[in-house]
């Protein structure tokens, strides 16, 4: 069964048509074309396929599309502005928080609610270990990560941010 | 500058579940559910009736359209077992492996091609399986191929220096044994292609996550009946490969649908099957005995080592092969008089084996830290003074080791002594004795390693030579083509970074190109990329500066010998004003290089080209059969608490030394470090690939294999030394698999110390909690029942 699905995408209105089966994690990679979405477990287990639905970090393959009627959705594509890296992004690459790069977007947009969250709060390590638990990365061993999360919180505190 | 970074976390990964062509249909294969089963029947009828799918793909097709797969190493000698199977892609008569796919269904979207799948009617004729190697070699076991007279698939023996004599100047000797279990590298994006048959050349592109496309070529062209030429690979972004993404198999069924078809076919193998299929990995058991003088120096070592390989691997031979360097390995950095070692390997029903991070030569090395650490305990010593008495010496490289390694560099004492430093051990072990007395468990581990890196093994595809291609474009810019697949390990940004500082040229203008199967070379596996593929990088772009210095010589009219180049610029260094950007000198070289510019015999033996081809190979193999070049060195120590109740290991301090040679860029080798560190971690404390009693894998998600999660994961304090290779171009050394050795032995060590007041001996891996409860729990029985 076909049914309409209204959706703000990185700030985008989208009116699209999708099966009543169908996951976000599928909408976004193939009606919106944002890659940055990837899929791997397909159970909600790895984190590969986080996106923010209203500002909050979800599994989109554990995500009914349909469930999310008029919700806005944000994926990595959606922190880029006028071609530059958000700074949460410049904070990954500076700390080296990437080596496939595979985990990387949905291990940022998890990052990204995080730090938003914590507005003037400290980041401790422990907190952000914790905090990143669903999001699995095979390649860095999360020491970068852990130092790209708090630097981008500097970035953040000092007014580098959007 | 990381420009391959930036894209990436800006999302602009192109990995193989992203690629798209216009009319691409979608594959999903279908799996047996039995480890070992004739197939009776296969009815494809019900799932062509849905609609949209194309076609569905069986082991009859594979046999009529497809050979077997190749032969990929080969080791025939007397007194050595050395078998190989002869399989398809896809069998047509048997299963032999839980999850084996046994059919493919091509539909026109992948949702399509899964219900499909689910339709397609296979009956079975289940079959006693064996899933254990020990058992396989006993008589009464199934039989995985039916023309063998028995599961052994691999039996080699090995003598290293006089192991005879090493028993006979013996003190004492102890026996030991390990046991590793079955892992998978799981990176966390499995495997996934696109073929594209064009039927009008008779031609067949394929791309995806191909960590070594060159050797991908050879095995997809010799399966598909197809002359390489005919056939390019070329890799896209890869989510983490580890070795994993070596193998080509089921992409020879995804060519042959796209050539049944005429469709661009992609696969994008779902999780669960990447799972089940693997490749697997370790899976040993060693036994063996270890001699020692009363002192502490250590002598010999008699071992076997009875390797578990499921079925012969789809890189038909190269699970065997990893059994050379686990049996060579345990000799690492020690002096020793002498080693009989004897390897098998056993066919079980289960999934195949191939390379990760580690390979083989992991297992003799955890094997030989471990049995160095029992002789220590054995003698009084500690684990550190053990080593240091039998180090090979800073002065005596490059050492000629009794496994035929010749070993480049390093500082053995120095390196061990720095990881010291950084832990306060005297400290430690007071606080563990003083928690004791609580009933807490803390216990230090200590660890060292070499890693035997760069492979080129005679009578398999690993033969070693490699090619890289530095040119300078028109418009002054560098491209850099190599074998050395980008997985993560920061094979873009090293080239870079060598190619830029030996032409004086900034990592903006430097472009490494994605790998295709037209560079010759097996790419980044064993820890080559700093060995092979970078001194081949190193080597085309110091003589694409010699012809950059002809050049500019002639264009500022000034000595070869005053020419020099920085920051883009090629000047004169006695008027470095007198100067062109590579920009003009490109331009001036490629468009304009009339005789009035450059010296005619510079046009006349066509230095002018600004594109060098180089090949590289070891300097020792050659004369020495050295398979390895490069040694980089670690040491590990780590302080666990393992909590009696629950069986949980916390680990609350890990240092890590590490020397391999000359850094090239120093966060990619300390992300390498983290990485390998928490995936020994992983194997070390929790991951395990487990079966029921007919062979069905148990554990086919993350929900039941457990890799770190960000907490498992500890901080990690690295420092290092740099101790240049004399034998690569760069003075660096391969470096990707020491961190995962030297932690996960490490970390077992560190549990039994912590465990020590029950007399545990730590010999099973993992140490998962249920375990360690379990050991606890039975040597309180045994207690009890003493008392």
């Amino acid at each position: 069964m076909k049914i309409p699905l209204n959706l703000t995408i990185n700030g985008d209105t989208v009116e699209l048509t999708v099966d009543a089966n169908e996951t976000l994690l599928h909408v976004l990679r193939n009606s919106a074309s944002l890659q940055s979405v990837h899929r791997s477990c397909e159970e909600g287990e790895c984190g590969a396929c986080t996106v923010l639905v209203n500002n909050e970090p979800v599994n989109s393959c554990l995500v009914l599309a349909v469930s999310v009627q008029g919700a806005s959705v944000m994926t990595a594509e959606g922190l880029v502005r006028n071609n530059e890296p958000h700074p949460i992004m410049k904070a990954f690459t500076d700390e080296l928080g990437i080596q496939c790069g595979f985990c990387t977007p949905g291990m940022l947009m998890t990052a990204y609610a995080l730090i938003n969250r914590c507005e003037g709060s400290e980041l401790t390590d422990e907190f952000i270990r914790k905090s990143l638990q669903g999001n699995l990365c095979r390649c860095t061993g999360y020491v970068n990560i852990v130092k790209a999360v708090k630097k981008a919180k500097q970035n953040k505190d000092a007014g580098y941010w959007w | 500058m990381k420009k391959r970074e930036e894209r990436l976390v800006m999302g602009k990964g192109q990995y193989a579940d992203d690629l798209e062509f216009a009319g691409m249909a979608h594959l999903v294969f279908v799996g047996s559910p039995y480890a070992h089963a004739l197939i009776r029947s296969i009815n494809t009828d019900k799932a062509m009736t849905l609609p949209g799918v194309v076609r569905v793909i069986t082991g009859q097709d594979m046999v009529q359209h497809t050979h077997p797969l190749p032969v990929q190493a080969n080791f025939k000698k007397p007194g050595w077992t050395w078998r190989l199977a002869n399989v398809h892609a896809m069998p047509h008569d048997k299963v032999r492996w839980y999850g084996e796919p046994v059919a493919a269904v091509v539909a026109e979207d992948e949702e399509t091609a899964r219900r499909a799948a689910d339709l397609v009617e296979i009956v079975y004729d289940p079959l006693p399986a064996t899933g254990n190697a020990l058992e396989a070699l006993t008589p009464e076991s199934p039989r995985v191929y039916d023309d063998w007279e028995d599961n052994k698939q691999v039996h080699l023996k090995f003598d290293f220096g006089d192991p005879d004599k090493a028993f006979e100047m013996a003190d004492q000797t102890l026996r030991v044994t390990y046991r590793e279990g079955r892992v998978h590298g799981l990176p966390i994006e499995p495997r996934g292609c696109v073929a594209v048959y064009d039927g009008k050349n008779d031609a067949l592109d394929i791309w995806g996550s191909f960590q070594t496309p060159f050797l991908a070529r050879h095995n997809i062209a010799a399966t598909m009946g197809m002359p390489e030429a005919k056939v390019k690979i070329s890799a896209v972004d890869i989510g983490g490969a580890f070795g994993l993404k070596i193998h080509t198999w089921k992409e020879n069924v995804v060519a042959l649908a796209s050539k049944l078809t005429g469709r661009p076919v992609k696969w994008m193998e779902p999780h669960r099957d990447f799972m089940a299929t693997g490749p697997h990995q370790r899976d040993v058991f060693w036994e063996g005995d270890i001699a020692f003088k009363n002192d502490g120096t250590l002598l010999g070592l008699k071992a076997q080592v009875v390797h578990d390989l499921g079925v012969e691997s789809t890189n038909k031979g190269i699970a065997a092969l990893s059994i050379f360097p686990a049996c060579s390995a345990p000799a690492s950095m020690y002096k020793w008089i002498g080693m009989h070692i004897e390897g098998i390997g056993a066919v079980t029903n289960k999934s195949f084996y191939c390379a990760y991070r580690g390979y083989g030569k992991d297992k003799g090395l955890k094997f030989i830290e471990s049995a160095i650490n029992q002789v220590a305990k054995k003698l009084g010593m500690t684990p550190e003074a053990i080593r240091f008495k039998n180090f090979i010496q800073p002065d005596e490289f490059p050492f000629h080791q009794i496994n035929n390694y010749v070993i480049d560099s390093g500082d053995y004492p120095a390196t061990l002594n720095k990881a010291m430093e950084m832990v306060d051990m005297d400290g430690f072990r007071k606080k563990k004795a003083d928690l004791e007395k609580q009933g807490r468990c803390l216990g230090i581990g200590v660890s060292t390693t070499i890693e035997p890196a760069g492979v080129a093994v005679p009578n398999c595809q690993m033969g070693g030579i490699t090619q890289a291609r530095v040119m300078i474009t028109p418009d002054g810019s560098v491209e850099v083509h190599s074998d050395r697949t980008e997985i993560g390990q920061g094979a873009e940004i090293s080239h870079a970074t060598i190619a830029g500082n030996i032409l004086g040229m900034d990592l903006a203008h430097i472009h490494v190109k994605k790998v295709t199967s037209d560079y010759i070379g097996q790419g980044p596996l064993s820890s080559r990329g700093a060995v092979y593929p970078a001194s081949a990088v190193a080597k085309a772009a110091k003589l694409l500066r010699k012809k950059v210095v002809q050049c500019a010589a002639g264009l500022l009219m000034v000595e070869q010998s005053d020419v020099d180049m920085a920051d883009g610029f090629v000047f004169s260094t006695k008027k470095p004003e007198t100067r062109l950007s590579y920009r003009e000198l490109a331009d001036k070289v490629f468009f304009f290089p009339g005789p009035r510019g450059l010296d005619p015999e510079i046009l006349k033996n066509h230095d002018h080209l600004l594109d060098v081809t180089a090949t590289w190979y070891s300097p020792t193999t050659p004369d020495t059969g050295s398979s390895y070049t490069t040694f980089c060195v670690s040491a590990d120590i780590a302080v666990v608490e393992v909590d009696v109740d629950t069986g949980v290991t916390d680990i609350v301090k890990y240092v890590h030394v590490h020397d391999a040679g000359t850094i090239i860029n120093r966060q990619v080798i300390d992300g390498q470090i983290h990485g390998g560190i928490i995936q020994g971690i992983g194997e070390a404390l929790y991951e395990s690939l487990d079966y029921d009693d007919q062979s069905r894998l148990l554990s086919t998600s993350f929900s039941n294999y457990f890799i770190p999660t960000s907490i498992e994961a500890p901080d990690i304090e690295i420092a290092h030394l740099e101790t240049p290779s004399p034998f690569s171009e760069t003075g660096s050394k391969g470096m990707g698999e020491a961190p995962i050795i030297g932690s996960k032995a490490v970390i077992l060590d560190a549990v039994e110390d912590a465990l020590s007041g029950f007399g545990i001996r730590v010999n099973d891996s993992p140490a998962s909690p249920e375990k360690v409860r379990q050991w606890i729990l039975e040597t309180q029985r045994k207690t009890k029942g003493e008392d």
